[in-house]
């Protein structure tokens, strides 16, 4: 079996349009009213995307492992920004919260995989580190957001419980264990699920694009389950190390807690 | 405490506190809902801040003190106390969590559960099953675990009849000549309150109106005091 992988080409690209057509054409009919905004997503991926191209292509050429770390340094700045966008309530320095726990996330676990697994050379392979690097930061920074908010959710929720705690003499990172556990608990369900499941639905992104690449499906398969695997410890150091910073934003230097961040007119 | 205030978005909840509590006295606190009673226990144990003001503690003031000491010392009993979705007993032993070294032994156990009231065979049931009175009870338990010196109580016997109402303030009246436990307790049910409190004071709106013997409770001095009698009747 010598079939290569196929090129796609921009005019290829174009044409594949008319599934966007015939999904407008879909949502005018019911008037379901999302014309404009799938126009703009339309419009804002593509030219991202090809941005990104020419990104990736440029750094790929640099060849020096400084302009990889500084790339890697960027997407860790642009993913902060974004995830102290996504917040429920405004919380101080969360974006330097973000950057600090991703930078540590992305340390050990890109650091793990370049070390023991991947024996790339040289080692900032960008082909590898790069598109991997940005598969941590998404991921992490995705789930940790996801238990931050939760987490505030949680805090409402258990006001009472909280104060009882405290009026006990608790520590504050005491009154919120079970806040922070819920939280979390409620963010890695999805990456176990989908340990649990991957594979016998839908074949996962990673391994698609191989396969679709021309990659012998066995080595894709290896590769999409070291990727699960990183997945998972990704989103559980990113929400450890971010709600071990969290929490203390709720709480004054006295122990008490600061119901006013989280109350209905705040929300 | 002197002179403590407090107010929460601009709107000002206590106004000018002055009082002084001794050790061993059953204080009451009376005045109606909304008076601000509930915050100014919650001052006292360190929950909230105060604006201006001081308050005092064994001569020393709140603000430079431990506050998870304070918080075990002068221990408090919430109006709608949190119990938590955990048997009788992990809800009384739920210091362990953050106390390694915090042990009771059945037999304490047993004692305390026979203060509140509360039979032994519930130790094993889930909290949440409990009645209302009797959660109040499981709450004042707990607290009393921590053995504080000083007793927040808010409206210990709301969820309560008049009889086992009665028996708690009893237990708790006990509690305070066996351990030397000083109450502070704020209350609604006045006739009740005024059987074992040794001093009382009337907090209406926001501010202290009248401190003075428990005949105040039925005979207050002041006509804002009456007027709340009044309106209790
Ligand atoms: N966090 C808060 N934000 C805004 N207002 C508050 C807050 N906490 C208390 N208040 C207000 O302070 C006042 C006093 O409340 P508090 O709970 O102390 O009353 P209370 O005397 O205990 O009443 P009750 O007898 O009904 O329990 C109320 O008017 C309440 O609305
Ligand atoms: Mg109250």
């Amino acid at each position: 079996m010598e079939q290569s992988f196929y090129i796609i080409s921009w005019t290829d690209v174009f044409v594949s349009l008319v599934l966007v057509a015939l999904c407008l054409f879909l949502i005018k009919w019911w008037r379901i009213g999302l014309e404009k905004t799938i126009l703009i997503g339309t419009i804002r991926s593509f030219i991202q995307l090809s941005i990104m191209g020419y990104v990736l292509t440029f750094f790929f050429g640099l060849d020096h492992w400084i302009f990889m770390v500084c790339l890697i340094i960027i997407m860790i700045l642009i993913a902060s920004f974004e995830a102290n966008r996504r917040l429920d309530v405004p919380i101080k320095g969360y974006f330097m919260m973000n950057v600090f726990s991703m930078s540590i996330t992305v340390f050990i676990v890109l650091g793990t995989i370049l070390q023991f697994i991947l024996d790339l050379k040289p080692w900032f392979y960008p082909y590898a580190m790069i598109p991997i690097a940005g598969m941590i930061i998404g991921n992490g920074l995705n789930s940790s957001t996801l238990t931050t908010n939760r987490f505030i959710g949680e805090l409402a929720h258990r006001e009472d419980e909280i104060d009882t705690l405290l009026s006990l003499g608790a520590s504050p990172r005491a009154a919120v264990d079970t806040s922070i556990r819920e939280a979390i608990r409620a963010a890695l369900i999805p990456n176990i699920n989908g340990l649990m499941l991957v594979g016998l639905v839908q074949l996962p992104g990673v391994m698609t694009g191989q396969i679709i690449a021309g990659v012998d499906p066995l080595i894709a398969v290896r590769y999409q389950i070291m990727i699960m695997y990183m997945w998972l410890t990704t989103a559980t150091l990113a929400n450890v190390l971010i709600q071990g910073m969290v929490y203390k934003h709720f709480f004054t230097s006295k122990m008490q807690l600061r119901k006013e961040l989280f109350r209905v007119n705040n929300l | 405490m002197t002179n403590v205030a407090k107010s929460i978005g601009g709107k000002q909840i206590l106004c000018n506190i002055n009082l002084e509590i001794f050790p061993g006295e059953f204080f009451c606190i009376a005045g109606p809902s909304g008076s601000g009673k509930t915050s100014l226990l919650r001052l006292l144990n360190g929950l909230e801040s105060f604006d201006i003001g001081d308050i005092y503690y064994k001569g020393q003031s709140i603000q430079n003190s431990d506050i998870q000491k304070l918080r075990e010392e002068v221990g408090m009993v919430f109006q709608n106390p949190a119990i938590f979705a955990e048997t009788v007993k992990e809800n009384l032993i739920i210091r362990k969590q953050w106390d390694k070294l915090f042990f009771v032994d059945e037999n304490d156990l047993f004692e305390i559960l026979e203060m509140v009231e509360l039979p032994q065979h519930l130790l094993a049931l889930d909290a949440r099953s409990l009645s209302g009175g009797e959660k109040q009870r499981l709450a004042l338990a707990r607290t009393l675990l921590n053995k504080p010196s000083v007793l927040l109580l808010d409206e210990p016997t709301a969820n309560l009849d008049p009889r086992l109402g009665d028996q708690i303030l009893n237990t708790i009246n006990q509690l305070r000549h066996q351990m030397n436990v000083t109450i502070i307790m704020v209350s609604h049910h006045i006739h009740q309150a005024s059987k074992y409190a040794t001093k009382a004071a009337f907090l209406i709106e926001g501010t202290i109106t009248e401190t003075g013997p428990i005949s105040i409770l039925t005979n207050p001095v002041t006509e804002a005091a009456n007027l709340f009698l009044k309106e209790e009747d």
